[in-house]
This record gives structure tokens, C-alpha cells and sequence, in this order.
């Protein structure tokens, strides 16, 4: 494949490229420049973030799994070229100040997090570096360092890396639009679709596949389309979690606050919605969501398109309701009052996968329940509802003993396994404790994981 | 000419306090700060050259007979210039201080994952191509890997029986007597190991991720059959270590086979899998403690025995019961060790072997006893401090365990604190305090370093590491003091074996050991200087470039001319190990939240009050306390690596399952540092302050979910599971 892009702010061109190439190892094995670094090789630790700016601005993402074919026509920052003028950028100047490199292996990837959020005025500096794994600090130096560089001048380069004019190449593997993607995967059905490639990317680094011939989606500019409409939001399957978070946080706050903790910045800038979905992996957290908000998936093969009930799409572990040559185009999520409460348990705050991820969306009128969607994530090899305790609240008056009386349905509803996330017991115990949790929320008795904190 | 010092009778002179420059003792930037945020810093695998070759190492997937049928076929794939099956590839890392090679061998894989191969091809694609390519069966051999499993060597001089626990327990008014247990662990330093090997036909030079280049050269050379004056081994950035890379691994002696084989440097990258299972991880421990009180709290027996496991021929044991040995009074005593020989990857030193483990259980069983006998549990440790080594009665060189308790009692504002579980609740979350003791043997490695000063400023070499502890700055610091120059002067140079040997970074002993050597070499250039102005050293002021003897003022300049002085410092203790008892002291406090619908658990304060000798830089030693408290905080909540029952392999063996705290799990850490000068810590009176901030961190967040929910947590981690079932209903 024939890529141009920018690397810190120098045109680069490359011919008969592999596309399936990652970032990380072109930029450490094919020119040198090793100070982005591999610490995990399958986007757990933020070592090797880098910046990859275009019209919409600067994001940082993690260059191992990050594939070449995602980059034509996008501005690529590496530590290397943060610098201005010979200046050091703000925020390593504020590292080496409140001393939050120590032993300095995370510490570019800490950089290149640190250099993007300056580069937007993000302050939210937990999240924005909650993706970056670090051994030695303790990392509060680290989001002192971020905080001190906040009024600090951008460098000039960032404007020009965010500009929209590096090299670009057309390519056939590379559609430009639903329609041209529709009319090139019904034709190569065997062909792998790459959107975010935070799984995918995997595939190659850990799984060591050939995953050619690929199709890349992320010039798709169609399929990223959100539309706030009278029915309710309709997401382009390629719409990234960050915007996907920014567009349901007015609509359904309890939903975009799970997106906060759903992989990391770095993970969210590059994973979409519709991979999430298409993957159907039983852990996704996007899926239970869905479903209890009762969305739509909108699926097109050529020019057929179909629509179906999200929880329908997911048939058993590992295998969904997905022809050879069929793609997920969007998902709708009809328009509705917010009674939507998600909660995911992980052993880990962030950057870990959910232990169980379960979402209540419950109706009430007149004191009783007039309608319940409840679905969980990692409590069966689909992202599954859980419709005997549905079942047991539909009619009912909201009251502790209808709640109680739910809550001993969850054993015919899932049987949970055992594995190193959780125990099956401690699964199925703490579905029905979150249960309990959003009944205490809707009386106003509840209180978020966050608001632990002093 | 050597200023040699063997540690064996106090420091009371304390001229850390009397020199001029003042910069030691203070606050200082790391030099290297700039390169590492440049990403200018060179680590291991980052060494460029035209001409190099890149190895991938090719593992077990069982345990057995190991033999490679298309070996032929592989050497013939496109690329490969070698499959080496070479007897002298070593089965894991050496332990630290080992100074020879490990077990070698390639044709019997001890555990699963093993090293059996190194693939040497053009491009590393190439590599791990072939390496996939290559069939390893294993005739399978029937060997235990769970420790439970098999009956334990007990080794005698790790048992220490003093007068009659049995009955002591007996007769207690207040006891407590049950299991604790810890996983496996790993270091899981942010930079996999790595090496990069050059044979030039005479000289072999290895670029590792290394802690103690001295003995690792000693390794390497045994390890590939060379005398080490022909082996260079360098290493000057280091990304982590915590005891994963305190002796030689795998990727370099398998490099260093590969560079004399054939001719050419060669690369060896250990990827995270890699990591987790061929370097060493931390023993998983069973501990049995026992505590007997009389009606005061005050102890009159203790016993702490402990299992942990280790490959056959492997001598590392997890010194679980190390701490306890010193640090509470009981004159009834039985502390053993149990070593279960199984085929797990293999087990070392991960920081501070034996008591971030051992202190953090003895230390839950401490609260235990503080509430059965209701005593307030800083009451109960300050009840319990002994006046000499409760075995051998020997002095402490200096116990400030007190003052590290009330210090940091009232600096977190324990006093406030509710005695009884479950007593303040915020919407689901019960809120909760705890704390616990730290305790941490100090030790000091021969070490030497040199010193050249010329009118420009002076350049420090040894062959010492920096693995992110801050070497750069405080070796600058100290020879910045003793030589009254700015810190702009000194250039610190270190991580490669032609330097003297420092101690190496392990044991939390580097910044003491190599410092002293510094401290040593500067003192001798002082010699030298006031030699010159015919004064007695101590009556020289050194400062700013300029010596100044009464009211006579010398510049450097007019001093040295073009000269150069050279200092050389050589430490090794010595009989002050016999005489006393010297170790490192502190409190843990911690602050924490659990869920009582999911029993997740949210830490939201700690702070750590650590007596650690004189304090050369508080910025490097506050954050080495920030590391260890957050590495607590791992221990107590999440970090667990898993075996498969069946063959022993890690099966959590990356950054994703294995679950090291991250930014949102750590709240805001406070440091307190108690004074203390300990004058049989050598001629600054600094100990090691490395480690002392994971000793019993955890224990204050375990006692603290108890306080909080009345969840007593004995198995760790206190993961969400296990809290919600120990919470009472």
C-alpha cells in the first residue's frame, strides 16, 4: 500500500508499504528512533503513545498497535519531535521538575500522552493518563507535572501537524465511504476489516497472523457520522469511544462514565463502537449498554441493509449474526428518559477488563415498573439480558421486596464461570447487589465509585 | 592510592554536617531527567548498528525431554543464520550476587517456558518466523508444581526454635494463630530484558538490563566459557528492575553465544510473555503465625513459619521470616522455613524479598491481635519494641521505630480513628483506617568508585547502575559536597564494567554502598587538596570552586592548573554486622473505602513515616517510598500471578492480567521522613530506603478493609471476591 504521512513535521512517502505493519516497529526497526517505546506490545502500558493529529485534531494512541494503513494523510508526532526550537516541550520540562521519570522507560509514553492533552487543553489528567503504566512513581509527580504545564504556550508545530495536508494516497483497500466499502467487501468477503485495530492490531502483534488482504475503514469519513435525530442517536460504526463517550455524557451520563473507565485514552481514541460490536467479544462493555437502551445495529452487505435488535446480532461465543461480506454500518439508540444505570466491576479501576459490566434501564409509572431491559456483560459467552428478573419487576411496584424478589431470579437468567476475573458465585452474588445498587440510586441513596475519593 | 574503609565501629563524626556546598542532604534534580524525557536515554535494545543480527529466543511448552525434529529445516528458512541449541543457554536468570552461571542446558525444560533455542536471523520478522517454526516436543516428565503437593526441604539453619511457643500459647491471655497467604508476583519492570552482545574476536561486550554489572560480568563470562577481563558488560539506563534483573538472564548470555558464533552483534529482546516466566518472580508464599500476649498486649510468644517454593537446584528461598527475627520482643519464639521444590518458572528476589511479604502477614496478624485484645494497634507495636535483637541480644545500631510510629500516627491524624469495624459508612462504602509496621534488614556491598577532578569540575565513574533510584543525582551530590562544587560541575558516569565495580542496585544498598565509595574517593582528593595548602583536610572549606584554609582562598583554577586528582573509594563491611543488629524502620497508614454491594476497594490516602538514616536527597528517597507504597497497594488489592494447576506456567502473563496498580488505583501518598543519623551505617550514616516503603504497605490496607467493613482478608490479594464473601452479612 502506498502511505504518506507527516512524522515530526517531515514529509514521509512510503511505496508498496505493508499496511498491516505496526507503527511502534517501523518507527524503532526502520528508522531509529527508539525513543517510543515497546513495553507490552498489545496496548496495556502507553509506552509507546505517540501523537497522530489530522483536521480534527491531536490524539494520542499507542504505536503498537497501530498500523501502518491507519496513517495516510495523518501527522505523526513521536517524542523525538516535541521539542521547539531547541525549547523542551512544557510538559518535559515539568516531568524533570516535579521529577515524574524515575527509571524513564514510561516516561516518553507519559510525554506523548502529556504533549497531546496540553495540545487540546485537556485538564482531566487521570483520565488522560490512565492509560500509562508506571512502576516506579506512584504517578501523582506525574499529574503534578501534567497540571504545572496547563498555562503553558503550545508549540508552533502544533498547529501545523493539526493543518490536514500530509501526503495522501487513494487506495483501493482504503475506501472512502460506506458505499465504497459495501460495493469492495461484498466482492472480497474474506478480506479483514480493520477500524480501530485495538483487537485486531492484537491479532498481529500477539496472535502473529497474516491478517491480509485487509480493508481499512478509518478513511470511511461517512461511517463516523453521530446525528442527535428527533428518534434518538444514530453512531457510524466508526465513531471512535472518546467521541461516542462526548456524544451519549448528556444523554445517558451513567453509560458515558463507564465509557471513562472502557480501556484508556489511547484505547478509546482508536476503538470504535462498531468493531466493539462486530467483535462480539462476551466482555465488550458497549454491549450490555446497548442492549438495555434497547439500540438498533444496522448492518449492510452490498447494498442490502438490515436492521436488528442489538442482543439478536450476538447468537453464541465467538459467532454473531454476520453474513461473509456483511459490516455493521451504525447502531441507534432510540430516544428515551434517562433511568439507565451501568456499572462495571473490575479488579482494576481502570485499564482492566470488567469482571461483570451490568446495565439497568428500568421504566416506572405510578410507583410500579412498567418496563425493565437489564443485559450483562461477562456473565455467559454473549452479552446477555437478563429476562427472568425482567420478568419478575415488569408489573410490579418498585419496593425493596419486588427488588428482593428480582434478585433470586439471576440464577435462572445466567450461570456464570469461574475465572481469574472473578469467582461464578461472586458473579452471580454481585449482579443482583447491583440490582440493590440502582434501586438505592433511584430512592437517592446511592453514591458513584468516584465520589469515594476526598 | 585507595581510601579503603571496612565498616566495623561507628561513624559518630558526622561531616555530611560540616561541609560547605550544601547540596547533600537536599532536594536535587536527576541529571538524567532530560534524556529520559527526550527519549534520548538508551536502553538496552536500542543500540544501532548496520551489521546487526536479531535472536528470538524459542521456549518449552512442557516440562521434560526436550528435541527439535526440523531443526535442519529451520536453519534453512529464509534469513536465519543460526538456531543455537547451545548447551550453555541458561535455564533462567541467575539469582542476585550469584557471580557464576546459573543451571545451563537446553535438552530438559524445568518448567514450562523454558529457553531451549535462540533463532539468529537477518530482520527480527525473520526471527520469530523461524522461531514459530521450530518443533519443540517434549517427552514429558511427571513432576509436581503445586506446592502443597509435595513434602517440603526444610533446611536447618532456617529454624529457629527459642524457648517454648507451645506453651506460651497456651498460656495466653490474648492469641492469634492462623494462615496467610500471597501469590506469585512479579517485578514487571516497565522495560522487558534485553541485550545486545559484540564478539570482536577477543572481547565480548554486552549492552543488558542489568542491576550489578560486576557480578552479572562474572555470570556471563562463566556462562559462555570466557575469562571475564574478556567480558564488558554495560548498562547505564536501566528501565526498572525491582530484582528482575539483579543477576544474568536469558536474552544475553543466548545474545553473547550468538555474537562469538557468528561474528556479528546480535539482539535478543525478551517480550512480556518472556518476561513473566524465564527471569525470577516472587515465591508464593503460606505463612503460619502465631502470637501469643499477655493481659497488656505485650508478646510472649511468636512463631512465624512460612513455605515457599523454587526449581530444584535453585538456592534462593523467600526469606519470609527475615524481618521477624528483630522486630518485636517474645521470648518464646519458633521461626522456620519450608522450601516445596516444583516446577514453576523460577523464583528470586522481587524488592525486598522476604519482608513485603513476610512483614505485610505478620503485620495483618499484629491488628488481630490488637483487637482481640483491644489495644489500640499503635499502642500494641510501641508495647512490643524490643531492646536489643530478641535473639542474639545484640544492640540496634539505632531503632527509631517509635518515632516513625507517633510521628506518623499523628501526621495522619489516627487518634480520630473509630476502634471497632464497621462503624462510619458513606451511601454503600464503609469507610476505614489501618496501619502497620515496616521493618527492613539494611545491608551494605562492597563498592568502589573513582573521582578524577580537574580545574573543570570532577567525573565519578563506577560501574553502579541507575535503575530509575536516582544513582546520577546522589552520587553527584555527595561528590559535589566533599568537593565543594556546583552540581553543574560533576558529570557522573556509570553502567559499564570498566569502571571500578560499584555494589550494584539490590537490597535498597546502592545509594549506601556505592555512595560510601564516592564519599570515600572524595575525601581522598580532599587529602590531596589540603596536602597541597599544607592543612589538615578537616580544616579545608571546600565551596564554589574554591578551598579555602583560614582566610586563605585558593581557586580550583590556580589549584590544579592543568593537573588532574584522582579519589578512589573502596567500601566493605566489616564487623559492624557482627556487633549490632542495624536495620530500617517505619509506619504505614492507609484510609480506605469498600464497596458492600461489589466489595471493591478504593484506597484514598496513605502516608508512610520511614526512618532510613541520613536522607541524601528527599526527592529520590520520596519517590523510592512512593514506589514501594504503591507497590503495596498491588500486593494488597491486585497483583496475583496465576499458575495453571496443571503444568505450573504463568497464565496471566502480561500487562492486561496481571494488574499492577494504576494511576486511579493510587491515591495521594504522603512520605514522612523521621531523623535519624546512624552512625554505624558508615561515614554518612545513610541506610537503604529502597524497599522500606513496601514493607508492610499492604498490611495497613488489609487492616484498614477490616476496620472499614470487618472484612479480615487473609489471602492476598483482597480482591473484590474475596472481600464480599469474608464481609460479615
Amino acid at each position: 500500500m502506498n502511505i504518506g504521512f507527516l512524522l515530526n513535521g517531515e514529509a514521509v512517502q512510503l511505496t508498496g508499504a505493508d499496511p498491516t505493519r505496526p507503527l511502534l516497529d517501523w518507527l524503532r526497526e526502520g528508522r531509529g528512533l527508539t525513543g517510543t517505546k515497546e513495553g507490552c506490545n498489545e496496548g496495556d502500558c502507553g509506552a509507546c503513545t505517540v501523537m497522530v493529529s489530522d483536521g480534527d485534531g491531536p490524539r494520542a494512541l499507542n504505536a503498537c498497535i497501530l498500523l501502518l494503513g491507519q496513517l495516510d494523510g495523518k501527522a505523526i508526532r513521536t517524542v523525538e519531535g516535541v521539542e521547539d526550537g531547541g525549547t523542551l516541550h512544557p510538559v518535559q520540562q515539568t516531568m524533570i521538575d516535579h521529577h515524574g521519570s524515575q527509571c524513564g522507560f514510561c516516561t516518553p509514553g507519559f510525554v506523548m500522552s502529556m504533549v497531546t492533552a496540553h495540545a487540546t487543553g485537556a485538564t482531566d489528567h487521570d483520565d488522560q493518563l490512565a492509560g500509562n503504566l508506571c512502576r516506579c512513581t506512584g504517578y501523582a509527580p506525574i499529574i503534578r507535572a501534567a497540571r504545572a504545564a496547563e498555562a503553558l504556550p503550545v508549540p508552533g508545530w502544533v498547529a501545523t501537524d493539526c493543518a490536514g495536508d500530509a501526503p495522501h494516497n487513494a487506495e483501493v483497500a482504503a475506501p472512502e465511504s460506506a458505499d465504497a466499502l459495501a460495493a469492495l467487501y461484498d466482492a472480497r468477503p474474506e478480506a479483514t476489516l480493520v477500524a480501530g485495530a485495538t483487537d485486531v492490531g492484537l491479532w498481529v502483534t500477539k496472535g502473529l497472523r497474516d491478517i491480509s488482504p485487509t480493508i481499512f475503514l478509518n478513511r470511511c469519513a461517512d461511517l463516523k457520522v453521530i446525528e442527535d435525530t428527533p428518534d434518538g442517536l444514530r453512531i457510524g460504526a466508526m465513531a471512535d469511544m472518546n467521541r461516542v463517550r462526548a456524544a451519549i455524557a448528556p444523554l445517558f451520563p451513567s453509560y458515558a462514565e463507564m465509557i471513562r473507565r472502557y480501556g484508556s485514552t489511547q484505547v478509546r481514541n482508536a476503538a470504535t463502537i462498531g468493531g466493539n460490536i462486530a467483535n462480539g467479544s462476551p466482555i465488550g462493555d458497549n454491549p450490555p449498554a446497548l442492549i438495555a437502551l434497547g439500540a438498533r445495529l444496522h448492518l449492510r452487505k452490498g447494498d442490502t441493509r438490515r436492521e436488528i435488535a442489538i442482543e439478536d446480532f450476538f447468537l453464541e461465543y465467538g459467532k454473531q449474526d454476520r453474513a461473509p461480506g456483511e459490516f455493521v454500518e451504525a447502531v441507534t439508540i432510540p430516544r428515551q428518559p434517562d433511568t439507565l444505570g451501568c456499572y462495571k466491576v473490575s479488579k482494576r479501576f481502570d485499564q482492566d477488563i470488567s469482571a461483570l459490566c451490568g446495565c439497568f434501564n428500568i421504566t416506572r409509572e405510578g410507583g410500579r415498573v412498567s418496563a425493565a431491559r437489564i443485559a450483562f456483560g461477562g456473565m455467559a459467552g454473549v452479552p446477555k439480558r437478563a429476562r427472568a428478573v425482567e420478568a419478575a419487576m415488569v408489573g410490579q411496584e418498585w419496593t425493596a421486596e419486588t427488588i428482593a424478589a428480582a434478585q433470586a431470579e439471576f440464577a435462572r437468567d445466567f450461570e456464570p464461570m469461574s475465572d481469574m476475573r472473578a469467582s461464578a458465585s461472586y458473579r452471580l452474588a454481585t449482579a443482583a447487589a447491583l440490582l440493590g445498587r440502582y434501586f438505592d440510586e433511584s430512592e437517592g441513596a446511592g453514591l458513584t465509585v468516584l465520589e469515594v475519593a476526598p | 592510592m585507595t581510601f579503603d574503609l571496612k565498616i566495623d565501629e561507628p561513624h559518630p563524626d558526622h561531616r555530611a554536617d560540616g561541609l560547605a556546598q550544601g547540596v547533600l542532604g537536599h532536594e536535587s534534580d536527576r541529571p538524567d531527567g532530560w534524556l529520559k524525557v527526550a527519549g534520548a536515554a538508551t536502553y538496552a535494545a536500542e543500540e544501532q548498528a548496520d551489521d546487526m543480527l536479531h535472536g528470538f529466543l524459542v521456549r518449552a511448552p512442557k516440562i521434560g525431554a526436550v528435541t527439535c525434529p526440523n531443526l535442519d529445516a529451520v536453519r534453512a528458512m529464509d534469513g536465519v543464520r543460526s538456531v543455537l541449541r547451545d548447551p550453555r543457554m541458561i535455564r533462567n536468570a541467575a539469582q542476585g550476587t550469584a557471580n557464576e552461571a546459573p543451571v545451563q542446558g537446553v535438552d530438559r525444560a524445568a518448567y514450562v517456558g523454558q529457553p531451549v533455542a535462540l533463532v539468529v536471523a537477518a530482520t527480527f520478522e525473520q526471527a520469530r518466523h523461524a522461531a514459530q517454526a521450530l518443533v519443540v516436543s517434549v517427552e514429558e516428565d511427571d513432576v509436581p508444581v503445586l506446592p502443597d503437593t509435595v513434602t517440603p526441604e526444610e533446611p536447618e539453619d532456617q529454624n529457629t526454635r527459642i524457648g517454648d511457643l507451645d506453651r506460651a500459647m497456651s498460656e495466653a491471655a490474648f492469641k492469634v494463630d492462623a494462615i496467610y497467604t500471597t501469590p506469585s508476583m512479579v517485578s514487571a519492570a516497565m522495560e522487558p530484558h534485553a541485550a545486545t552482545a559484540h564478539w570482536d574476536g577477543e572481547t565480548l561486550t554486552l549492552r543488558g538490563s542489568l542491576q550489578m554489572l560486576k557480578f552479572n560480568r562474572n555470570e556471563l563470562a562463566d556462562s559462555v566459557g570466557l575469562d571475564p577481563k574478556h567480558v564488558r558488560v554495560l548498562a547505564p539506563y536501566v528501565g526498572g528492575g525491582f530484582g528482575s534483573k539483579l543477576g544474568i538472564s536469558a536474552d544475553c548470555v543466548a545474545a553473547a553465544l550468538a555474537a562469538m558464533e557468528l561474528g556479528q552483534p546480535v539482539r535478543v529482546v525478551q517480550h512480556r510473555r518472556h518476561v513473566f516466566e524465564v527471569n525470577t518472580r516472587r515465591s508464593e508464599t503460606r505463612q503460619h503465625i502465631r502470637l501469643a500476649a499477655d493481659a497488656e498486649g505485650r508478646l510472649t510468644g511468636l512463631g512465624h513459619e512460612a513455605l515457599v517454593s523454587n526449581l530444584p537446584e535453585e538456592e534462593f528461598a523467600e526469606p519470609v521470616i527475615q524481618g521477624s527475627h528483630f522486630a518485636y520482643a517474645a521470648s518464646n519464639r519458633h521461626l522456620g522455613m519450608k522450601v516445596a521444590r516444583i516446577h514453576r518458572p523460577a523464583a528470586g528476589s522481587v524488592r525486598a524479598p522476604g519482608e513485603s511479604v513476610g512483614v505485610t502477614a505478620f503485620e495483618v496478624a499484629m491488628d488481630e491481635l490488637a483487637l482481640s485484645a483491644e489495644v489500640d494497634p499503635v499502642e500494641l507495636r510501641l508495647r512490643n519494641i524490643p531492646e536489643t535483637d530478641p535473639e542474639s541480644g545484640k544492640p540496634f545500631s539505632s531503632h527509631r521505630l517509635e518515632a516513625a510510629l507517633r510521628q506518623g500516627a499523628d501526621a495522619f491524624g489516627w487518634s480520630r480513628r473509630h476502634a471497632a469495624p464497621r462503624q462510619q459508612r458513606e451511601g454503600e462504602w464503609w469507610i476505614g483506617t489501618g496501619m502497620a509496621a515496616a521493618f527492613r534488614v539494611n545491608m551494605v556491598i562492597e563498592a568502589e568508585a573513582r573521582i578524577t577532578l580537574t580545574h573543570d569540575g570532577a567525573t565519578i565513574r563506577s560501574d553502579m547502575t541507575d535503575i530509575g533510584t536516582g544513582s546520577y543525582a546522589i552520587f553527584g551530590q555527595i561528590a559535589a559536597e566533599l568537593l565543594g562544587l556546583p552540581l553543574s560541575q560533576i558529570d557522573v558516569q556509570l553502567g559499564d564494567t570498566r569502571f571500578p565495580p560499584g555494589s550494584g542496585s539490590g537490597g535498597s544498598f546502592g545509594a549506601a554502598s556505592t555512595g560510601t565509595a564516592v564519599w570515600l574517593a572524595g575525601m581522598e582528593i580532599r587529602q590531596q587538596i589540603a596536602d597541597r595548602l599544607g592543612c589538615a583536610e578537616a580544616e579545608l572549606t571546600l565551596k564554589d570552586g574554591v578551598a579555602t584554609v583560614a582566610n586563605q582562598r585558593t581557586t580550583l583554577h590556580d589549584l590544579l592548573s592543568d593537573e588532574t586528582i584522582e579519589g578512589h573509594g573502596h567500601v566493605k563491611p566489616g564487623d559492624a554486622f557482627e556487633k549490632v543488629r542495624q536495620a530500617t524502620f517505619g509506619a504505614h497508614f492507609a484510609e480506605v473505602a469498600v464497596s458492600d454491594v461489589t466489595g471493591e476497594v478504593r484506597v484514598r490516602r496513605m502516608l508512610g513515616s520511614f526512618a532510613a538514616g541520613r536522607i541524601l536527597n528527599p526527592r529520590t528517597a520520596r519517590s523510592q517510598c512512593h514506589g514501594g507504597m504503591t507497590w503495596g497497594i498491588g500486593m494488597a488489592l491486585t497483583e496475583e500471578l496465576t499458575h495453571d494447576r496443571r503444568d505450573g506456567h504463568a497464565v496471566n502473563r502480561d500487562l492486561a492480567g496481571y494488574h499492577l496498580p494504576v494511576n486511579a488505583d493510587v491515591p495521594p501518598l504522603d512520605v514522612h521522613f523521621v531523623e535519624e543519623l546512624d552512625d554505624w551505617a558508615g561515614p554518612m550514616q545513610a541506610k537503604g530506603i529502597g524497599e522500606l516503603g513496601i514493607c508492610g504497605a499492604g498490611a495497613s490496607i488489609l487492616n484498614a478493609i477490616y476496620n472499614a467493613c470487618g472484612a479480615r482478608v487473609r489471602d492476598m490479594p483482597a480482591t473484590p471476591d474475596r472481600v464480599l464473601a469474608a464481609m460479615p452479612l
